[in-house]
C-alpha cells in the first residue's frame, strides 16, 4: 500500500494541478483512495447552467428539484457511455440513477479526449517506463489544447469516469458541508438520503436547497469511494434510451424535420478516387429543387427523398475519364506479395518491434533443412477491406445562411466535424452549430466527416433553406472508408520442445493514420511515423518470444480507408491467434496448453491477467464439451486471447459444419477491463463486437473491379441476422486493474476462434477472411 | 384523390403519388419518423409496419398497395401483445443504437400477434431483420419472456 500511495503522490507531482483524467489513478478496489482533489482545476471551468440550476466543476448541474444533469462530452451510438456517466454521478451524489440525466458536454477545450491521442502513439500500454509515463504526459498537455473531442478507440469511459467520480464526491462534500453550516452541526452527524441532508431531529434540507450554499465553499480533497461500494458500480442501472429507443421515439440524425426542409440524394463517382464533369437535370421536374455539381458527387434536392433519389437516375452525368482508380482486388494483392517479397529492401519498412536476433525468413528455411533441429512453421494471412454498414446510413441536415451554418448529424468528433462543416460553408469555425442526436451506428465510419461536408456544401445551394442529404445504402457501401485490406507473412521457428524461439512478423497493409490525417489536414505529410494501426494486435503480444520481428510494410493502394470496430487488431489478432494454433499444431501440443505455455516465465501483471482468462477457457472447456459430431455434421472448438484497448479478452467459439457451410453455434467470452462498472452493458458490448466480428468474417468483403466496389447492399455484403447468430455467454473477470476500454473489444479475437474450430472440425487451416470451406484444399 | 388507409386506427389520406415508398410517405409526408431506413431494398426490415396484420417492409411497398387497407406503425402500437412485447424489449434492455429496433418490435409483435402459442424457434424463425449492433442475444431473451407472459394469459 504505501508504494502505491508514494506512486500516486508522485505521479501527481509530475502531472501537475490542471490535468484530469488519462486514468493515472489506480482504478478499484483498493480501499478508499486519497484523491488529491484538482483545486484549482475544479475552478477553471465551470458548467455553464441556466437560473435557478447551480453547476458544479465541469460535469454537474443540479437544478431547482434537486435532480442532476451530468455532462458527457461523447456520442451515444450504442456503446451506453450516456448512461455510463448516469451510474457514476448518480452513485457519487448517492441519488437514484433515475433522477440524473446525461447531457451533452460543450464544446470546450475542457473535454478533450486525450486517451484516444495516447492510443495512437506506439508504447506499450502496460509498461511501467517512467519515460514512457512522461511521454504520455507530454501527449496529454497538447491534445488538451487541441480541443479535439472524440468517441471511439473504445476510450470514453476512461476519458470520463475517474473525472466524474471526482467531480461528484467533491461537491457531495461540498452539499455537506453547507448542510453541517446551515443546521449548526458537525457532519459525521448527518444523514445523506435520496437527494437529501438530514439531522436526527428531522431537520433536513434537499439538494437543491443546498446547491447555492454549497457552489459558495471551496472544494476540498475527498476519499473516493472504490468502484464496487456504491449503489451501482459493479451491478449497473437501467439505459436511459432503451426505452425511447424500443418505442420509436429516438431520434437520430436522419430523423431531423426541420421547418422547410428539403431532401437531396447523392450520389458518388462509380470509380473510387473519381471526379465529376457534370450533371444536369432537364428543368420543371415535378418537386425538384435543383442538382448540385460537387467535386466527386452530384446531388438532386427536392422537396422530399423519394423524389430526389428517384431523378438519380435521370440526371446526364459525365465523370472525368483520367481521374480515379482503375485497380482490382487482385492489384492490391498483387502489391502486396511484392512488398513483402522486397522484404529489408522495401522502402515504407517499419519495424515496430524488434527483440534478440530473428534471422529473414529464407535465410532460416534454408537452416531448417541443414543441421538445425528447429522446426520452421510459415504461413501467409490475408484479409479483405470492408464495410461499416452502420443501420442508419451516411447523412446530415445543413443550414447555412451567410453568416453561420447549423448541422444536425450523427458523428464520432465534434471538433471534426464543426471544422469540416465550416470549410465547406466557408465560415469560421464558431459559426458552425452542431446538433447531435443518437447514432444509427458508429463503428468508426463516423469518424470520418465526409457527409457532413457534403451535405453543407449542397445547402450552400440553398440558403436559409435545411437541406438533408441521405446516402442509399448503396451510396454508403461503395463509399466507405473501409478497414484496410492486409496481407502478412508469419514466419515461427519453434526448438525440440516445441517453444517459440523466433517469430517475424511482417503485414503490408496501408496506413490509415496517414489518410486520416490527410482527410482533415490536406497539407500534412504522411509516412513520417510508423503507423501503429498496422501493427494493432502483433505489438505488444501476450507471448513473450524471445526473438522476434514485427514489420509493417506500408502499401497503400488508393483505396480510402478508415477505422473499423477493433481497427489494427481486427487484422493482427486473426493472423496472430490463427498462427498460434499452427505453432500449436506443428509442436504437437493442444492449443490451450500451448498458449498457457507461451506465457510461462514471463511475469508481471498482464501476463498473471492472461493466464486468468486461458485458466478460465480450460475450466470452460472441461464443464461444458462441445456436442458430438453426427452423420454430416463435423464439431469444432477453437479458442483465441487478445489484449488491446487497455483489457484483455479470450473467447471460445463452437462451429458445426455441414459440407461446406459453417454455423457458429455457441461463443463464450471472458473478459478483464479492470472493473466493470456496468456489467450488463459490458456484457451487451463484448456480445455485439463478437457478432460484428463474426458477420465480417463469415460473409464480409468489399472487392473492386476496375475501381469500382463490387458489393452493393445487403444482398451482396450480408450481415449477421438471429438465423446464424450464435448464444453468446459471458464472464466478467475482475482484476481491479486500470480500466480498460469495452466497446471493441469482443470482435478480434472471434475471427481466430472460429478459424481454429473450423481446424478442429475439418483439418482444414483457413488463412483468408471471409471463411469459405469450397476453397480450402 | 389520395390514397386512403386506416393508420394507427385513424382514417388517413397520403397525397403523395401513389407509386410513392410507403416509407418516404409516413417519414416524409407525415412526418412519422419511428420508421427507419435501412438498405430500401427489402433486406434490413428497419422500415417494417404491420399492413393487415402482417409485417410489411414499407421501402418495398407502394402507397398504391396499400389503398384501403390497416397500417400500423412504430407509433401507434397499442395493442395487448404490442404492450408485452415493448416491455419485454425493455426489460431485456435490448436496444444499443436502438436505429433497427422499431422495425424489429413491429416483425416481432406481427408475428406473435398472428400465433401466439409458436415457440421462441418458430418465432424467430420469421423474424429476418438485421441488427448491426448484434442484439440478438438479448432479442431471444425478449421474445422468450413474451411468449412466457402470454403463456400465463391466456
Amino acid at each position: 500500500m504505501a508504494g502505491r500511495a508514494a506512486t500516486i503522490a508522485r505521479r501527481t507531482f509530475l502531472v501537475g494541478a490542471g490535468v484530469l483524467g488519462g486514468g493515472l489513478l489506480v482504478g478499484a478496489g483498493v480501499g478508499a483512495a486519497l484523491v488529491k482533489r484538482r483545486l484549482s482545476t475544479l475552478g477553471e471551468y465551470k458548467l455553464p447552467s441556466s437560473p435557478g440550476e447551480v453547476s458544479f466543476g465541469a460535469w454537474l448541474i443540479i437544478d431547482r428539484d434537486g435532480n442532476v444533469s451530468v455532462a458527457v462530452p461523447h456520442q451515444e451510438m450504442g456503446q451506453g457511455i450516456h448512461s455510463l456517466a448516469v451510474l457514476l454521478a448518480a452513485e457519487g451524489l448517492r441519488l437514484p440513477a433515475d433522477r440524473v440525466k446525461a447531457i451533452p458536454a460543450p464544446e470546450a477545450w475542457r473535454f478533450v479526449n486525450p486517451v484516444i491521442m495516447k492510443a495512437q502513439l506506439p508504447l506499450d500500454p502496460h509498461s511501467e517506463s517512467q519515460i514512457q509515463a512522461a511521454a504520455l504526459w507530454t501527449v496529454d498537455k497538447l491534445f488538451r489544447i487541441s480541443g479535439y473531442q472524440a468517441t471511439g478507440a473504445s476510450t470514453s469511459t476512461r476519458n470520463i469516469a475517474e473525472q466524474i467520480r471526482i467531480c461528484a464526491a467533491v461537491t457531495l462534500d461540498m452539499l455537506t458541508r453547507a448542510a453541517a453550516s446551515r443546521f449548526d452541526a458537525a457532519p459525521d452527524l448527518l444523514e445523506i438520503s435520496n437527494g437529501s441532508i438530514a439531522m436526527s431531529d428531522g431537520r433536513h434540507a434537499t439538494y437543491a436547497e443546498l446547491a447555492e450554499d454549497a457552489s459558495k465553499l471551496s472544494p476540498r480533497e475527498v476519499a473516493l469511494p472504490p468502484l464496487g461500494t456504491g449503489a451501482y458500480s459493479g451491478k449497473g442501472i437501467a439505459r436511459a434510451d432503451v426505452p425511447p429507443k424500443t418505442l420509436g421515439l429516438a431520434r437520430y440524425g436522419i430523423d431531423a424535420r426541420e421547418q422547410g426542409q428539403l431532401f437531396a440524394a447523392i450520389r458518388h463517382s462509380p470509380r473510387l478516387g473519381g471526379k465529376l464533369l457534370r450533371a444536369k437535370l432537364p428543368e420543371g421536374q415535378p418537386g425538384i429543387r435543383g442538382i448540385v455539381e460537387g467535386e466527386d458527387y452530384f446531388a438532386v434536392v427536392a422537396e422530399n427523398f423519394s423524389t430526389a433519389v428517384a431523378a438519380l437516375d435521370k440526371a446526364d452525368v459525365q465523370w472525368r475519364q483520367d481521374v480515379g482508380l482503375s485497380i482490382s482486388t487482385s492489384d492490391v494483392f498483387k502489391s502486396y506479395r511484392a512488398a513483402l517479397n522486397a522484404d529489408v529492401k522495401f522502402p515504407s519498412r517499419w519495424i515496430v518491434d524488434s527483440k534478440g536476433t530473428t534471422t529473414r525468413p529464407s535465410d532460416s528455411i534454408e537452416l531448417a533443412n541443414g543441421s538445425s533441429k528447429r522446426k520452421v512453421v510459415s504461413a501467409t494471412y490475408e484479409a479483405p477491406y470492408l464495410a461499416h454498414t452502420t443501420m442508419e446510413p451516411m447523412n446530415a441536415t445543413a443550414l447555412v445562411t451567410d453568416t453561420s451554418c447549423k448541422v444536425w448529424a450523427g458523428h464520432q468528433s465534434p471538433t471534426v466535424a464543426k471544422l469540416l462543416a465550416a470549410r465547406a460553408a466557408g465560415l469560421k469555425f464558431g459559426a458552425v452549430e452542431l446538433v447531435t442526436p443518437y447514432l444509427g451506428g458508429g463503428f468508426g465510419r463516423r469518424f470520418d466527416l465526409d457527409y457532413v461536408a457534403k451535405a453543407v456544401e449542397i445547402a450552400k445551394h440553398f440558403k436559409n433553406t435545411p437541406v438533408q442529404t441521405i446516402w442509399t445504402r448503396e451510396e454508403d457501401i461503395r463509399n466507405d472508408f473501409y478497414r484496410p485490406a492486409a496481407m502478412a507473412d508469419l514466419h515461427g521457428e519453434l526448438d525440440e520442445a516445441g517453444s517459440l524461439v523466433s517469430l517475424v512478423y511482417k503485414i503490408a497493409t496501408p496506413s490509415l493514420a496517414d489518410q486520416l490525417v490527410k482527410r482533415i489536414f490536406p497539407a500534412a505529410r504522411g509516412g513520417l511515423m510508423a503507423d501503429k494501426n498496422a501493427a494493432d494486435g502483433a505489438l505488444f503480444p501476450i507471448y513473450d518470444t524471445p526473438n522476434r520481428s514485427v514489420e509493417t510494410f506500408i502499401v497503400d493502394p488508393g483505396v480510402p480507408v478508415g477505422t473499423w470496430r477493433s481497427v489494427g487488431h481486427s487484422l493482427n489478432c486473426f493472423f496472430m491467434e490463427s498462427f498460434v494454433d499452427e505453432l500449436a499444431t506443428a509442436a504437437g501440443i493442444q492449443p490451450l496448453v500451448y498458449r498457457a505455455r507461451l506465457l510461462e516465465g514471463k511475469t508481471g501483471n498482464n501476463s498473471r491477467r492472461a493466464s486468468t482468462l486461458i485458466e478460465r477457457l480450460v475450466k470452460y472447456d472441461a464443464e461444458n464439451p462441445p456436442p458430438s459430431a453426427s452423420p454430416g455434421v463435423k464439431i469444432g472448438r477453437g479458442f483465441s486471447i487478445a489484449a488491446c484497448f487497455n483489457s484483455f479478452v479470450a473467447q471460445a467459439a463452437d462451429v458445426e459444419i455441414k459440407a461446406n457451410d459453417i454455423r457458429v453455434s455457441k461463443v463464450f467470452v471472458v473478459a478483464d477491463c479492470g472493473f466493470a462498472i456496468d456489467p450488463p452493458n459490458v456484457t451487451a458490448q463484448l456480445r455485439s463486437a463478437v457478432n460484428y466480428g463474426l458477420s465480417a468474417a463469415l460473409f464480409g468483403r468489399i472487392d473492386l473491379e476496375n475501381g469500382r466496389v463490387v458489393q452493393k447492399n445487403f444482398d451482396t455484403y450480408p450481415a449477421l441476422t438471429l438465423a446464424n447468430a450464435p448464444r453468446i455467454t459471458v464472464e466478467i473477470v475482475t482484476s481491479n486493474a486500470e480500466l480498460g476500454g469495452v466497446g471493441e473489444l469482443g470482435t478480434p479475437g472471434i475471427a481466430p476462434a472460429v478459424a481454429n474450430a473450423i481446424f478442429a472440425a475439418t483439418g482444414k487451416r483457413l488463412r483468408t477472411l471471409p471463411f469459405d470451406l469450397s476453397m480450402a484444399s | 384523390m389520395g390514397t386512403e388507409v386506416a393508420l394507427n386506427g385513424h382514417k388517413t389520406v397520403f397525397e403523395s403519388p401513389a407509386p410513392t415508398a410507403l416509407l418516404w410517405a409516413l417519414r416524409d409526408e407525415l412526418r412519422l419518423v419511428g420508421t427507419k431506413f435501412g438498405c430500401g431494398a427489402g433486406i434490413c426490415g428497419a422500415c417494417t409496419v404491420i399492413v393487415d396484420g402482417q409485417q410489411q417492409r414499407s421501402c418495398q411497398t407502394s402507397l398504391g398497395d396499400v389503398e384501403g387497407k390497416s397500417i400500423r406503425t412504430i407509433e401507434g402500437l397499442s395493442s395487448e401483445i404490442g404492450k408485452v412485447v415493448t416491455d419485454a424489449w425493455i426489460k431485456a434492455a435490448v436496444p444499443q443504437c436502438g436505429y433497427c429496433q422499431p422495425g424489429f418490435v413491429m416483425a416481432a409483435t406481427s408475428v406473435i400477434e398472428a400465433n401466439p402459442t409458436q415457440s421462441v424457434e418458430e418465432v424467430i424463425s420469421q423474424l429476418t431483420n438485421i441488427c448491426r449492433c448484434g442484439t440478438y442475444d438479448a432479442i431471444r431473451e425478449a421474445i422468450a419472456d413474451v411468449l412466457a407472459t402470454l403463456k400465463k394469459r391466456f
